[in-house]
């Protein structure tokens, strides 16, 4: 125990992710596969808040899965996908997945976690969209939080229904009828004390009913928190070249490497600091070509001149971006 | 720890010098945690959090700066699990820089926490306050060096919520508790108008679980007072004026370097923010010829909107004369 | 000192209408200024919305109290309108807020700010006054010539102040 707590935090975010196996698969529902993931070697996971995602990399793209635990740094991760026929091919990919198979995976990523101020949590899942709710119950459970998760689902295909009913106990409300889940949202949204946060995960209508009531009801959009599966700021880019106007090099910038990173691997010297876009080190003059703006130094009319660019997080627009370096 | 008190040359080897170039201005100077940086005298910033030979002293007149004023440590309530994760996060992270020195161990639900350095152990529960008097942001603070922020995120801003802060250069925790960003920021000059700050705000809400950051900052202190806070500006402020003429001002006067972490918690989803204070005074600043000469720029330029918000007003110029005259 | 961007509230120069969003509204005003403001606030409100309001001489505990009672009896998708001088509005919402009110609920409008709390951070006591912000008060607490600043804590709804000539005594 000793050995693995000792392991600095910093082992948390290990640049190009974590390496893990896969330890378990099960059915959760028909349909739905839950897959257990551990360190090849053993050890803790990062910590997460809960309502994070895990990123993995589905052979040539990456899905982001909603981590299903309260959150606290343990040996294992859990997962749950629902396969897609018509997706994009990573739920086929984790519904392959064998025990004893490797993945590859980014850290934890937050995007939906509790307000900590809040005086009551309501949850809201719908479908597979139960496994962001999962962690949430979870955490609220163990740190004594006010809750109450109302769960729909199709007759006799509700993921996690047994651990649910014992985590939330009476907090549980099950529906397997549509009608009947939005009925009582609709009563409980309007009927919540002040202090009292929503948060909705599920099919595009369930959270459009939920964001649409609450709105009506007069709750302010600070109050209700939906999660959407955004790929934003999982966007590797796409290649492009940077020309170098003085000293007539061409520096290829593959998807997934920084122009910076790029640049300095070519044996060009450029300075930087945060790599993050915000403290202004890394500023190039851009000559020629219009580059795709990802950073929060330069101001909107600086971005719209294009004559500038922060290439430790920006990329181009077009197939070639000139410097003048 | 075998190392003897801290002689100058230790803490010079040591000191974070923070100037890149012969002026200063804010900026939003992050950067990832844990690089070592070289510097003209030696290095630093290969770890998060630092102890030093100034460690058992630090940390007692911590505890009596909270004795005095418990204001020091103030936590709303719903900054609970941010202040267990806080404490669960780097107690690990202190016993594996200092392995020889420092444990933390489960026994049940029990933890144990055992200090060789300071000669202390003590057992927990994490998240049951009946079980730690004082409570974790207390614990904490009685191991490290480094004042701790925790922030919270919500509606769209980070919130000031919870704090241990003795080494305070120049404001109150007790007062800022429970501000936004922005209003801690408030009384600094210059940092709105550029966006220093709104983009230091956006890119720490950004900070991903586990991610690790740092910045420095800067001012000067007359004499080794690392209490400098507002709390206590009855007792030092005469100081500012006093030490102009004093002939001991070159062993008085110190540059004071905060290295600041920003951390994301796992757990609670709070940034933490660790300051860690540094003070040289010019005499041993000045056996650096580098930084001698850098500082003497640096003062002599800034500005004075900035010098006086940093309240180097009424002594810069004698600095100035003392750096340049060597 | 940048008094464009500090903590110190900058005001609305127009004065806020009703939340139509509001399911909900509870109108409290302090003094006869915002007693006018509260009156047209009052015909504002849609009709079947309902309307709490109360209007007080000032932010002391029997007002506060009487906020916090109807906060906690509030469901979601109430809205909180406070009118009348700073010092009493800043106290208002900070109640609101500590029981969990969010600023996007709240809609504020100030009939004066010469009279302001200022917090000494020396004796931890609390000045009330009608002193500028960088003029100086006389401590109510420890007796020490306070600067007031330009620092607001929306927590204990009061100015900082400090030691105004603590560099200059012997
Ligand atoms: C990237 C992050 C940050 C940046 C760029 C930044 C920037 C600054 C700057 C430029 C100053 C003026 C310092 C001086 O001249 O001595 C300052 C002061 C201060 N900062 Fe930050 N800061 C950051 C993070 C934080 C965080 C996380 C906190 C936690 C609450 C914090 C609390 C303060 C306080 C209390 C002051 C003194 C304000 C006063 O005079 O009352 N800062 N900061
Ligand atoms: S390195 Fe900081 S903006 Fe690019």
């Amino acid at each position: 125990m000793t050995a693995v707590l000792s392991a600095p935090p910093a082992a948390a975010t290990e640049e190009g992710g974590l390496l893990l196996t896969v330890a378990g698969v099960e059915e959760a529902a028909p349909g739905i596969r839950t897959v257990t993931l551990r360190r090849p070697g053993g050890g803790l996971l990062p910590a997460y808040p809960p309502g994070s995602h895990l990123v993995l990399s589905c052979g040539d793209r990456r899905n982001a899965y909603s981590l299903t635990g309260d959150g606290m740094a343990a040996p294992e991760y859990r997962i749950s996908v629902l396969l897609c026929p018509d997706g994009d091919g990573g739920s086929a990919f984790v519904h392959a997945l064998q025990v004893g198979d490797a993945v590859v995976a980014a850290g934890p990523r937050s995007a939906f976690a509790p307000v900590s101020t809040a005086r009551h949590h309501l949850l809201v899942a719908g479908g597979i969209g139960v496994t962001p709710m999962l962690s949430h119950a979870r955490a609220a459970a163990r740190w004594g939080r006010s809750f109450e998760l109302f769960y729909g689902h199709r007759p006799g295909a509700g993921a996690h229904r047994a651990e649910l009913a014992d985590v939330c106990g009476p907090r549980l409300r099950a529906f397997e009828q549509a009608a009947g889940l939005l009925d009582a949202l609709g009563a409980a949204l309007a009927d919540q004390p002040m202090g009292t946060h929503v948060y909705v995960c599920g099919p595009a209508p369930l959270m459009a009913f939920v964001e649409e009531t609450a709105a009506g009801l007069g709750w302010p959009g600070d109050r209700v928190h939906a999660e959407r599966f955004s790929a934003a700021d999982l966007d590797p880019g796409e290649p492009f070249v940077a020309r170098l106007a003085r000293s007539g090099g061409r520096v290829p910038v593959p998807a997934g490497v920084s122009l910076l990173a790029a640049l300095e691997a070519a044996g060009v010297a450029v300075p930087s600091m945060c790599r993050q876009g915000v403290c202004g080190e890394c500023r190039l003059t851009v000559t020629a070509g219009r580059p795709l703006h990802r950073d929060l130094y330069l101001s909107p009319p600086e971005h719209a001149s294009g004559d500038a660019v922060m290439c430790c997080v920006s990329r181009s627009l077009d197939d070639e971006l000139e410097l003048d370096l | 720890m075998t190392t003897a008190l801290p002689g100058t040359a230790e803490r010079v080897a040591r000191f974070p010098f923070p100037f890149a170039a012969d002026t200063y201005r804010y900026s939003t100077n992050v950067e990832p945690a844990r690089r070592t940086v070289p510097t003209a005298a030696g290095s630093w910033g290969d770890r998060v959090l630092d102890v030093d030979a100034a460690y058992a002293a630090e940390l007692e007149l911590r505890r009596e700066v909270l004795q005095r004023d418990p204001t020091r440590c103030s936590q709303l309530p719903h900054m609970r699990v941010a202040a267990w994760d806080a404490l669960m996060t780097l107690l690990p992270e202190l016993a594996a820089t200092y392995p020889g020195a420092m444990s933390l161990q489960q026994r049940g639900d029990r933890w144990l926490w055992r200090n060789d350095l300071i000669g202390s152990s003590t057992s927990f529960v994490p998240g049951d306050e009946d079980s730690l008097p004082g409570g974790p942001l207390r614990l904490l603070g009685s191991q490290i060096q480094e004042d701790v922020v925790l922030l919270d995120q919500r509606e769209g801003s980070l919130w000031a919520d919870a704090g241990l802060v003795t080494f305070a250069a120049d404001w109150s925790m007790g007062f800022d508790v429970g501000m936004r960003f922005l209003e801690v920021h408030g009384p600094v000059p210059r940092v709105h108008e550029a966006g220093v700050v709104q983009r230091a705000e956006q890119f720490l809400m950004r900070l991903q679980p586990g991610e690790q950051y740092r910045r420095t900052n800067w001012t000067m202190t007359v004499d080794r007072r690392l209490d400098s806070s507002t709390e206590t500006y009855p007792e030092w402020g005469r100081d500012r004026r006093l030490v102009v003429d004093d002939p001991a001002l070159p062993d008085r006067l110190h540059l004071r370097v905060e290295v600041q972490h920003l951390l994301r918690l796992g757990v609670s989803n709070a940034v933490c923010f660790l300051i860690r204070t540094y003070l040289l005074p010019l005499r041993e600043l000045a056996t650096v010829p580098e930084w001698r000469r850098r500082f003497a720029a640096v003062l002599a330029e800034l500005p004075d909107d900035m010098a006086d918000y940093k309240g180097l007003t009424l002594y810069r110029g004698a600095a100035v004369d003392w750096l340049t005259a060597g | 000192m940048g008094a464009l961007h500090t903590s110190v509230p900058r005001w609305p120069a127009e004065i806020p209408a009703v939340d139509p969003a509001g399911r909900a509204v509870a109108l409290l005003a302090f003094g006869a200024a915002g007693k006018r403001l509260l009156t047209a606030w009052r015909a504002a409100v849609p009709e079947r919305t309902p309307v709490w309001s109360h209007v007080v001489d000032r932010a002391d505990d029997d007002s506060l109290g009487l906020l916090a009672r109807q906060v906690a009896e509030a469901r979601v998708g109430w809205r909180l309108m406070l009118a009348g001088p700073e010092v009493d509005v800043l106290a208002a919402r900070s109640v609101a807020i500590g029981l969990g009110v969010l600023d996007a609920e709240i809609r504020m409008v100030v009939t004066g700010a010469a009279r302001k709390r200022v917090f000494c951070p020396h004796c931890r006591g609390t000045t009330e006054t009608a002193a500028p912000v960088a003029a100086e008060v006389p401590c109510a607490g420890c007796g020490r010539r306070l600067h007031v600043y330009g620092h607001v804590s929306r927590r204990l709804g009061a100015y900082l102040g400090f030691m105004a000539d603590a560099e200059e005594v012997a």
